[in-house]
Order: structure tokens, then sequence, then C-alpha cells
């Protein structure tokens, strides 16, 4: 019969997302081999069709770099802010039973998919990195300090919107599927794909609403040397945008807690 | 002992907020079996969720001892994609068990399930039984000053179902257990108080026969 310590809540804390980040890194990995090679894919397929459709007529000429290395420091940030704020949505659902566990909280459940998704697109976009350097692209960032602050900022800023989605669907599940599908608009008009700076003024003036573009943006200013970002470009904007999203996302969760019912 | 203080607890339904307790106070003497009862949708379940820590009260505060188990015979909790050993781990990771006492636990719950290789098979592929026997078995590797009972015990066959009777009598030598059934049989068998709960009031019965009296006055039967 196994004894049990009583731990600080550090302590218990620290047991916790040990054991969740571990128990997700096997239930991904742990089945098959090439279990790996199945989620290089995504980012990969993300890479190449751009490539393949734009890749001719955006050649150095139009934006100054060559276009696989231009997508990639907006494509790294987008899929950062999809997949965590994606995961974070979920991750209340999925893991339901675990809240059984007494030292398991939701609130665990929705760091550990967010740590996860983080650790793990970093090192899909490391070996990817890696491949495109090999091949002779130039992927060093200007400044890359900044530029890897502005990765974790990106992915607090999808934790907060994952949180507040996950409120909203909470109690209005059928969101789900809207949501979903709004992220299809939502890459298109964040840049990833083409160089906003060349579209007219008045497109982007319109353009320049949405956060997500200011973060892209934000990227290439950061990764490229010499990089001319549209002159609406606000690391204003950058920052309170995720600040408040992540205050809005964590005060909802404090908010709606209670709501939950486990089984 | 186990304490609840001015607890208020609600759902919010389609219909509107259903209040489940509203300001409950009551106090269950230290070191004794306890026996939730009460009539379908009094509440039991609830508070065996609030006493086990996994729902939060609306208001008020619930007291008890640091060591209570999750609802004995959860299978809920076990991922079925993971083998029987991988979820036994994730349970000791848990509960900060490591090393050595991690192994002895997954041989515990080896030894105790008989499941043989399929103990390192995927969840997905067991039977109702088996999972409820991996189940039993991981609650019972662990030392805990409260097991935690919703209804259910005997799982399996009549032999395996002797074995845990065996096992959990000997369990609960040092340890306690707070149990909800609606058999007064087992109630009265294990059971050295109860709290019986009516309408949103919780009473508290040091007499168990004196509390299943009551619980019957009010409806309830066998």
């Amino acid at each position: 019969m196994q004894q049990i310590e009583i731990r600080s809540p550090y302590q218990v804390q620290k047991d916790v997302l040990y054991a969740l980040l571990l128990r997700e890194y096997s239930a991904r990995f742990g089945r098959s081999r090439i279990g790996f090679l199945w989620v290089l894919i995504e980012p990969i397929a993300h890479l190449a069709f751009p490539v393949a459709m734009f890749g001719f007529i955006l050649d150095r000429h139009v934006t100054g770099y060559e276009y696989p290395v231009f997508l990639l420091y907006g494509l790294l940030p987008y899929f950062l802010f999809r997949s965590i704020c994606m995961q974070t949505m979920e991750s209340v659902n999925a893991g339901r039973g675990l809240l059984s566990y007494r030292p398991v909280h939701l609130i665990d459940l929705i760091f550990t998919k967010a740590l996860f998704t983080l650790t793990l697109e970093s090192l899909l976009f490391l070996i990817i990195g890696t491949g495109l350097t090999v091949i002779g692209y130039d992927l060093v960032p200007a400044q890359p300090v900044q530029w890897l602050a502005l990765l974790l900022g990106v992915a607090l800023f999808g934790l907060g919107l994952g949180m507040i989605l996950a409120a909203i669907c909470s109690f209005m599940p059928d969101a789900r599927t809207v949501i979903r599908v709004s992220f299809m608009p939502l890459y298109l008009a964040s840049g990833v794909l083409l160089p906003v700076s060349r579209f007219p003024d008045e497109w982007v003036a319109w353009m320049a609403w949405n956060p997500v573009l200011h973060w892209v943006e934000a990227s290439r200013d950061l990764g490229l040397a010499h990089y001319q970002p549209m002159h609406q470009l606000s690391y204003r904007m950058v920052f309170f945008s995720g600040a408040w999203t992540l205050f809005i996302g964590l005060s909802l969760y404090r908010l709606r807690r209670l709501s939950r019912v486990t089984t | 002992m186990i304490r609840v203080e001015s607890l208020t607890k609600t759902y919010l339904t389609l219909r509107g907020r259903k209040t489940v307790f509203r300001d409950l106070n009551f106090e269950v003497p230290p070191d004794r079996s306890v026996g939730l009862i009460g009539r379908n949708g009094a509440g039991k379940s609830t508070m065996m969720r609030l006493l086990a820590g996994v729902d939060l009260p609306d208001k008020g505060r619930i007291i008890t001892p640091q060591r209570l188990s999750w609802p004995v015979g959860l299978s809920g909790g076990m991922v079925s994609s993971a083998t029987a050993r991988e979820n036994v781990k994730f349970v000791c990771r848990l509960y900060g068990v490591r090393g050595e006492a991690m192994r002895r636990v997954e041989d515990f719950v080896a030894d105790f399930a008989e499941i043989g290789e399929y103990f390192d098979l995927p969840v997905a592929t067991y039977s109702a039984g088996m999972r409820a026997r991996v189940a039993f078995g991981t609650s019972m590797a662990f030392k805990f000053d409260y097991y935690l009972i919703d209804e259910v015990m005997g799982v399996g066959d009549a032999r395996f179902k002797a074995k845990s009777k065996v096992l959990f009598a000997e369990r609960l030598k040092s340890s306690k257990l707070i149990l909800v059934s609606h058999s007064m049989k087992t109630i009265k068998s294990m059971c050295e108080v109860v709290v019986h709960l009516d309408r949103g009031r919780a009473m508290v019965y040091e007499d168990v026969d004196a509390g299943i009296a009551a619980y019957e006055k009010t409806g309830g039967r066998e």
C-alpha cells in the first residue's frame, strides 16, 4: 500500500503539470514511431502549397526576401496563435474525466494543452527551419531576442483567446463549428501569404483593425533585416491586444469555473 | 474530521438556476466511516463531489482531511488509448509517487487485477470487467484517509468479488470511507455515522439506525 505524502501547493502543481504533459506526449507519440512524421505534414503543407502557388510571382523583387523565408516568418506566429487557441478551447472538453482526480483542476488541463502545443509547434518549426537552412535559405532572425519574446507573446495571446472561446462554448456548444470555420478568413486577412504593404492603402487601413495582422507584421519586422512593414504597424496594438485578451480570458475562467459540471 | 460551513451550491440549467444546497452546515466526528443517504436528487453525489474537491462550492467552506481518494472504481479517468500500466503511472505522478515506489504500485495493480498481458495493452481493448478491476486496484494501491465510494462496489465474478472484499476490509482497518448508497444493508454494515440529505438540509446521525429510520420516513425504501 502506497503512502501519499503531503506536498506543498507548489510541489502539487509541478507534479500535476508534469504528469499531464507526459500523458499528452505519450498519447501523441507513444503509440507509433511514425507519429511524429504525421504531425510534421501539416506545417509542411502550409509552407509548400503557398510556395507552389505564389513562389514564382513573389520573388525577391516584390517582397525583398525569398518567398519561403517571407512566408515562414508570417506562418510561425500565426500557427502558434491558431493552434494554441484551438487546443485551449478544446482542452476543457477533452480532459473532463481527469477532473475526478483531486489534484487536477480545469486550469491545469488548459495550461497543459497550451504548453504542449507551444513546445510541439516550436519543435516542428525548428525542424522545418533547419531543413530550409540546409537547402540554403538564410533564416537567422535579425533581432532574435525580441523576435522570440514576440512568439512567446503570441502564444499567450492564443491562450487568452482560447480561454474566451472556451467560456463561450461552455454555454453555446454549437458555436464551436462557427469558430473553427472563421479561422480560415482570419488566416487570409492576417497577411501570412502576401505582403500587405503592397496592397492599396485604403485596404490596409481596414485590415489594420485585425490585431493578428499586427502580430504577423511585427514578426517580420523583428525577424527579417530591413523589412518594410505596413506603416500602420503598431507595437502598442500588439502588446495591448495580447494583454487584454489574456486578461479577459483569465477573468472569464475565474467567473465561470463554478458552472462546470464534473461527472 | 469533516466540516461543512455555510455551503451554497447551485447549478445553472436551461430552466434557470437550481439550488442544491443553501447555507448548509454540518460536522461529522473524526475517524468514522460516513454514509450519505437520501432520496434520488437529494444531492448525495453533488455532496460527494464537493467533499472530493472535484466540484467547487458557490459559497462556504468544506474542511476535509488532506488525503481523500477519488471516487473508488472510477474508470472514467482512464485514458483508453493508453495501457493500464500507463494509466497507473499517471496517477502515481499526480500524487508525487516516483521511482521504486511507482514500480511497486504498478506491480500491485497488475497482481490484483489479474488481467495478464492485457495490462500492457490499450484500455480500449478491455472488457468492462477488466476496466473495473484495474480501476478498483488502482484506488486500493494508495493509502487514503477516506475512500470515496459512490454506490457500486461488487465488480467482476464471485472470486474477484471475494478478493476485493478482503482487500477492502484490510484497508478499512486503517482508513475510513465515505459511502453513497441506496442499500441500507450496506450502509448498516459499513458506516458508523450517517448524513441524511433531504430537501437541501443535512442531518447527522451518530446512531446509524436512527438515521436510516429518518430516511425511510421521508419515503426512502430499499
